[in-house]
């Protein structure tokens, strides 16, 4: 019994020790792998831009046949191969290129990202932006540094590329991206039922207290409509900041600039006075019935309600605002909807970054070059602008004599009932000068661009580089605090404010928030410091 | 007496009966639910929630579902050609496997058992399997990469292992000495005698292969290489992309999600397996027994 025993326990040890061996090697191969890569092609790259510098750029050298694999983030369209084929035609000829393009669709697209860029494959650009982690990934090196290529491979985008922007998507100095080149303007705001407050004979909506005797008025003169239906913790906590005009630093936290103009005050707003007054007055709110009690856990979209007819706000952006009014109008002609933005409350508005969307190349590319030429032919020449943005003419959408705007589907043509537009995840290349509008998009959008121009300030709260590595644990509690007091506190849910104001902050005291709010400032003072603010 | 008997009989088999049935409704309802709030019309279900006897009648989830049909043909097409050649094939090696280690001729069979399972407790992680497959394998957009990686379980290899271990000895014995070999042994006793344990794995390996969606998610870039899970897993996504606060990023034409969508996109992804749970159903059954004892 003993023998089997120790022969069973050598064999165990035996065997731990090769997995270990294996396991090492793998990770030998692993880590010597994404190394060899960028030298390889690093050494690759030099004597090419050697040769750029003397040669004209347009007189790159395209000799050698290349085929380049995109990524973008979204999903196909089932003509996407068809199209690809007409731009590789183009591509082939112009540029000796041809194009691959692959989506990651948006199941899991997260986890997907981080394995493409992780796992070292060869993909030569792929969709960047501020919100799939750009920024932590050109931190951590997944990303080709363009900074001296752009002027040689890209000289038109280089050109045309306003500077703040490439300002923007600098990390440490270096451009790791093409931004696309959009101002895009996505502030919070409210859709509401026009038609209600003109028949209910209801003030204009221009502040708090008009949205409070909206709501009112079509609580008392509409029975069996909630004003926010369904789910409307979006339309509360927006609608916080945009009065109290705090202005959330790097996304979504409770950690504030106190106003655009005192960029350095940071607070976490919890412990505000604006903050105290605004949960009792929704405290009210709640209880006059604006918004349902389960309103924290019901995961119907406010929208569907007023589609319908038992709502009457909804939370958009204009843009968004601007698609569901056009959506509207087809599924409840009879409904009149109109759009207050939030910017009204403070007269400003920010632009998204710049790398809201845009262009990157992973570490893994053999042919950083190339994809760089081609994706500056198709940021700036139209037809291949046109043709990989919009599909073929004449098949998904018909120009108008003007050249500047589209009708899909095509005109004189009759599709049927199940077609789909032509749309990819165009937005990483966009470039403004080269897009079409859309005959029956939403004609209020241009009012509000508009508006929004004219108001317009640097945006310089987004930027701020913050992945909370230091103070995660804190973050995470945080985070709890916040859904479990926080959220029915400022929904109004709870049966004494005061109380459960104090409770709040007491919790988020000891979740180690001040912590987290000194984080925040430092890396906003190491930004400030960098941008001059 | 007999009488009596019987009056007993009657009584307990009425109960019984309304107990069952009762059981059998309360399991069927939710299923009921979902086909009917498939046909339901949207604004309703938004208004009401969801009915059992809906007002008024709407296929045109269906419609937005089968809206490609060549599409989901196709998707069909990939699952079941899947679903097909990898149970054959899995339940081939995972018989075979399970044989060779259940034979006490064969001197390493603890040692090896113990290999197999394993991998079962310590697996490299998700990166290092992609980059196997990815970049040393080069599966990327390959059918390969769907069939290969769930075609071998250890459990269901362990699981085969101790059913063919309850098969007597004496059998594979008479067998040698009618001058059988071992490969014959194997095809012509061991596996007719196995039936009930091969057709319980069968059925975990084609359910496995039906539902999958994650390795396509992963590994399959091309559209007509999608299967039916992950096609319809991807319909109810790009339509889910609409809540989060990227959508307030993109200002894309996307259709937003429906309740019905979601409803038919089930209906569509578990009908055919509903379909074929009847006439598998005994093997499931038995088969549930088949780990309970381990030798």
């Amino acid at each position: 019994m003993n023998r089997k025993l120790t022969k069973w326990f050598s064999i165990l040890i035996a065997l731990t020790m090769l997995t270990v061996v294996i396991s090492a090697c793998a990770k030998n191969n692993n880590a010597t792998d994404p190394s060899k890569s960028p030298e390889s092609s690093s050494t690759e790259k030099a004597p090419a831009s050697e040769k750029a510098t003397d040669t004209e750029p347009s007189k790159l050298d395209t000799s050698k046949k290349v085929d380049l694999v995109w990524y973008l983030l979204g999903d196909s369209h089932e003509d996407s191969q068809k199209v690809l084929d007409e731009f590789n035609k183009m591509l082939e000829k112009d540029l000796n290129t041809t194009l691959k393009l692959n989506f990651t669709t948006w199941t899991e697209w997260e986890t997907k990202y981080n394995l493409l860029l992780t796992a070292g494959e060869k993909i030569d650009m792929i969709f960047a932006s501020s919100w799939a982690k750009y920024y932590s990934y050109a931190k951590q090196g997944a990303f080709v540094d363009l900074t001296d290529l752009l002027p040689t491979y890209a000289p038109q985008t280089w050109s045309t590329v306003p500077q703040q922007d490439w300002d923007e998507v600098k990390v440490a100095d270096k451009i790791y991206a093409v931004p696309s080149t959009f101002p895009e303007f996505t502030p919070n705001g409210f859709v509401y039922r026009e038609d209600w407050r003109k028949e209910l004979n209801l003030p204009e909506i221009k502040d708090l207290d008009t949205i409070e005797a909206y709501m009112d008025g079509v609580k008392k003169g509409k029975p069996g409509v909630m004003p926010i239906g369904g789910s409307a913790w979006n339309e509360v906590s927006t609608l916080f900041s945009a009065v109290s005009g705090f202005e959330a630093i790097g996304g979504d936290s409770l950690v504030v600039a106190k106003s655009y103009d005192t960029p350095r005050d940071i607070v976490a707003y919890p412990f505000t006075t604006e903050f105290e007054q605004y949960v009792k007055r929704m405290k009210t709110w709640a209880s006059k019935g604006y918004w349902s009690s389960n309103t924290l856990s019901n995961k119907t979209e406010a929208g569907d309600l007023i589609k319908a007819g038992t709502g009457a706000i909804y939370w958009r952006n204009p843009p968004g605002a601007g698609g569901f009014i056009v959506d509207a109008k087809k599924t409840n002609p009879e409904i009149e909807l109109a759009y207050f933005p939030f910017t009204r409350f403070h007269n400003y508005a920010m632009p998204n970054l710049s790398i809201n969307n845009g262009m990157a190349i992973p570490k893994s590319s053999n042919n950083v070059e190339r994809s760089l030429m081609v994706l500056d032919k198709l940021r700036n020449n139209p037809e291949y602008f046109k043709l990989l943005t919009y599909g073929i003419e004449g098949t998904h959408y018909s120009l108008e004599s003007d050249g500047k705007t589209f009708q899909t589907p095509p005109k004189g043509t009759s599709v049927s009932k199940d077609w789909k537009k032509y749309d990819i995840a165009s937005w990483g290349w966009r470039y403004e000068p080269n897009m079409l509008q859309e005959i029956g998009a939403w004609a209020d959008l241009k009012k509000f661009n508009d508006e929004f121009k004219a108001e317009n300030r640097p945006s310089i709260f987004s930027p701020i580089l913050l992945d909370y590595e230091p103070v995660k644990a804190q973050q995470a509690a945080v985070n709890q605090v916040y859904k479990q007091y926080g959220q029915p506190l400022m929904m109004g849910l709870v049966p004494d404010v005061d109380k459960a104001l104090e409770t709040y902050r007491k919790k988020l005291e000891s979740a180690g928030i001040e912590k987290l709010v000194d984080y925040i400032k430092g890396q906003a003072e190491i930004f400030y410091a960098e941008r001059k603010i | 007496m007999k009488i009596r008997m019987e009056r007993a009989t009657i009584v307990f088999n009425v109960l019984g009966y309304v107990m069952i049935s009762l059981l059998a409704i309360i399991c069927l309802l939710p299923f009921l639910l979902i086909v009917m709030g498939s046909i339901s019309s949207e604004t309703e279900i938004i208004r009401d929630g969801f009915k059992l006897i809906p007002s008024e009648l709407s296929f045109d989830s269906y419609m937005a579902v089968f809206s490609n049909p060549y599409q989901i043909y196709n998707a069909y097409t990939v699952t079941i050609l899947v679903t097909v050649v990898g149970t054959i094939l899995g339940l081939f090696f995972t018989s075979m496997a399970g044989y060779v280690l259940s034979r006490k001729e064969f001197h390493y069979r603890n040692p090896v058992a113990f290999i197999i399972y394993f991998t079962t407790l310590f697996s490299g992680g998700l990166i290092p399997w992609y980059i196997m497959i990815v970049k040393y394998l080069d599966w990327k957009d390959s059918y390969l990469a769907l069939l290969i990686p769930s075609m071998l379980s250890a459990w269901n290899i362990i699981l085969m292992k101790n059913f063919m271990k309850s098969i007597p000895d004496s059998i594979s014995e008479s067998a040698k000495i009618d001058g059988a070999g071992d490969f014959t042994i194997y095809m012509r006793l061991i596996l007719p005698l196995s039936v009930p344990g091969l057709a319980t794995i069968g059925l975990f390996l084609a359910l496995s292969y039906w539902n999958e969606w994650f390795l396509a998610n992963v590994f399959i870039t091309s559209d007509s290489k999608y299967p039916l899970q992950f096609l319809l897993y991807r319909i109810l996504s790009s339509a889910a992309v609409l809540k989060t606060n990227i959508a307030g990023n993109l200002s894309a034409d996307f259709t937003p999600p429906t309740e019905t969508l979601k409803m038919a996109v089930a209906i569509v992804a578990t009908g055919p397996i509903v379909f074929l749970y009847p006439f598998v159903q005994r093997f499931f059954i038995k088969g549930l027994t088949i780990g309970a004892v381990k030798g």
